[in-house]
């Protein structure tokens, strides 16, 4: 092939053409199979959150963070179960609910208030020791690097009804 | 630059000898159709090839979805099919593959046959051959059964009370393909699954290499 | 292959340090036109291929893959037919010679000669001809299976209506699937009186068509039940009129929920 001296031999072309018409075969078969494989990639991603009943009363909740405890309907493809979550719901000194996730933004343990007796008016990580502070702020020189993810939430008749968590930067 | 990577191979690995060999292997003029039309009759067996090169493509992607359990089989496969884009073309082109595998190796074989190109020294590539042709019904036959549905899971059950009318060792054949002595469940689906992903296609590669390998060695068959 | 003393090898492997050419054959000695097979072959094989691929995709985008109902062994009234490919084996397991007392006959011994001939074949038709007509028996052998596969086949399909088959048997998406309260007086009553037409789960069987997925008031299908409807007969219902409502009241509720 190099060898030949022709601007574009007969050999050099036959195999451009063999290379286009391979590419096309190739293409015919693959690409049906990979718009397939990396449609997970694609799909739109969840709009609008659904808010879910948490069975907590807005007068039932305090100051002080406390758990609480609901189940969601979660599609997994064709698979369809009830999965638990889990929030920590207070008033802060606004008056305002926070519901913070309990997921540790570290490595993903699970995080409870005042989990540890010697960190009170914390929230303590049991697997390394991860503390944050009360409105969800990682507290400095623990591991996590992040604050706590909040829950979306809003109060329809006197009830607490929770939405997705959402991550929030570095504070 | 492509020149220089290959240079680069070939003086470790020494490719060219190999590569000349496939390139330039000779393609007499009766089995080429541009010269003789009738040389199409010689085009089955490497459409078959090419159908089963399609084959391991979509089934390789289709496992990314299937699950081969029977509470979720059928439940993935019509997610796949109403939910997942294109999952509809590449399923279609596994199923309407599998027939078309059967076809083509059906116009091949009697090619082979009417032409007479198995007899010596072609015997041993004709018996590899006919193995292949098991091979793929064998595919055929436990691939029908992994979408979990009516079709399916009759057919299967008729299949192996074929399977336990064999005397002597009926009973057990059927257990061993089923995974259990009266139940087409569960175990018969992991069962299936594991032969059509597994044992059937390194078979198939198996023999598949051989066919080639003898086809290459021996020469296409001269004309009648 | 150079052999022997002066050879020399790249490092301390035993690749030859000599490059060969990498150059194409000459063809021109070998008879008539031979060619080579990259790329001159193989582009026109690729040429033929690409022609069958094409032919292939519009198969699969016009006939999208079939899919019945998610397995129900339960299901007495389902007729199994094995794919088309099978369906020559299928046949033979009808006749009688190949059935009943015979079946070893029809099932191991016709299949076993056929398909051992087939794989004997080199072995069984061992003279020199290779034309057609210098071996009639084996091409005669041939030609009778492979017609009578042909007619096998033929004969099996040709009684299915396969888009009927289809039709009875579409599958219904997991998030119309009813939930069926199986512990409730009204499916009791159901039990009684329709299950043995209608399927343990109102999905339809061998005689009646499903139950779910209909628009009817509780007063429409208590008619029914009492007067039918269809080819359904009268008085398929035996009960007191308390029960015929608890049941009418039951289909409705599971109507409602499934199009929840």
């Amino acid at each position: 092939m190099s060898e030949d001296k022709q601007p574009v031999s007969r050999r050099q072309f036959l195999n451009y053409t063999l290379t286009g018409v391979g590419g096309f075969m190739a293409a015919g078969i693959m690409i049906s199979p990979l718009r397939m494989a990396i449609d997970p990639v694609l799909q739109q991603g969840e709009g609008e959150s659904d808010f879910t009943n948490v069975q907590l009363a807005e007068e039932d909740i305090t100051n002080v963070p406390q758990r609480v405890d609901w189940e969601i309907e979660q599609v997994d493809g064709w698979y369809e179960s009830t999965v638990s979550q889990t929030a920590w719901v207070y008033k802060d000194d606004n008056g305002d609910i926070v519901a913070l996730s309990p997921i540790c933004t570290h490595l993903g343990c699970v995080v409870s208030w005042e989990g540890s007796e010697d960190h009170p008016e914390r929230f303590y990580c049991p697997c390394h020791d991860g503390l944050y502070y009360k409105d969800g702020v990682n507290v400095e020189g623990t591991p996590p690097t992040a604050p706590l993810p909040v829950y979306e939430h809003k109060i329809e008749n006197g009830m607490l009804f929770l939405g997705n968590s959402q991550s929030r930067e570095e504070a | 630059m492509l020149q220089k990577i290959y240079d680069w191979i070939d003086e470790r690995v020494d490719i060219t000898p190999l590569w000349r060999d496939l390139a330039d292997h000779e393609v007499p003029e009766h089995v080429n159709p541009a010269h003789h039309f009738s040389a199409f009759v010689y085009c089955f067996g490497g459409l078959t090839f090419f159908v089963v090169v399609i084959q391991i493509l979509s089934g390789m992607f289709l496992t990314m979805y299937y699950v081969p359990d029977i509470e979720n089989a059928w439940r993935s496969v019509y997610y796949l099919q109403t939910e997942v884009a294109h999952g509809q073309i590449v399923r279609g082109m596994h199923h309407w593959g599998a027939s078309v595998v059967v076809v083509m190796l059906l116009l091949h074989t009697l090619r082979v046959f009417f032409q007479g190109a198995y007899k010596k020294p072609r015997e041993l590539n004709w018996m590899v051959g006919v193995l292949l042709f098991f091979v793929v019904l064998g595919l055929g036959f436990t691939g029908y059964l992994l979408p979990w549905d009516n079709k399916a899971y009759f057919a299967t059950e008729v299949g192996l009370n074929i399977a336990a009318d064999v005397p002597l060792i009926g009973d057990e054949l059927k257990t061993l393909l089923a995974g259990d002595e009266e139940i087409v469940g569960a175990q018969t689906l992991t069962r299936f699954f594991a032969i059509h992903v597994f044992f059937l296609p390194a078979a198939l590669f198996a023999l598949l290499g051989v066919h080639f390998i003898l086809i290459r060695k021996q020469g296409i068959s001269g004309p009648l | 292959m150079h052999k022997g003393k002066g050879m020399k090898f790249v490092g301390d492997s035993r690749i030859s340090a000599e490059r060969k050419p990498n150059k194409s054959k000459d063809y021109s000695e070998y008879p008539g036109r031979t060619e080579a097979f990259w790329p001159n072959f193989l582009l026109k094989e690729w040429l033929a291929g690409s022609v069958f691929l094409v032919g292939f995709l519009c198969l699969t985008l016009a006939h999208p893959s079939p899919l019945e109902g998610m397995a129900d062994p339960t299901d007495a009234s389902y007729i199994p037919l094995p794919d088309w490919y099978f369906l020559f084996l299928y046949e033979l397991l009808k006749y009688d010679f190949a059935s009943g007392p015979y079946v070893l006959l029809g099932m191991l011994v016709i299949p076993g000669v056929a398909f051992g001939g087939l794989f004997l074949a080199p072995f069984l038709d061992k003279g020199p001809g290779r034309r057609p007509h210098q071996r009639p028996i084996a091409v005669g052998m041939m030609l009778l299976a492979v017609t009578s596969v042909f007619w096998l086949t033929y004969e099996s399909a040709a009684g299915v209506d396969y888009e009927e088959r289809a039709e009875a048997n579409q599958p219904i998406p997991p998030s119309e699937q009813a939930d069926i309260d199986t512990e409730s007086e009204g499916y009791a009553i159901y039990e009684n009186n329709c299950m043995s037409c209608h399927g343990d789960d109102l999905s339809g069987g061998s005689a009646g068509p499903p139950l779910t997925g209909i628009d009817r008031s509780a007063e429409e299908i208590a008619d029914i039940a009492v007067n039918g409807i269809g080819t359904m007969p009268t008085d398929q219902f035996t009960g007191s009129d308390e029960e015929l409502q608890q049941l009418a009241d039951f289909i409705v509720s599971v109507n409602e929920d499934q199009s929840e």
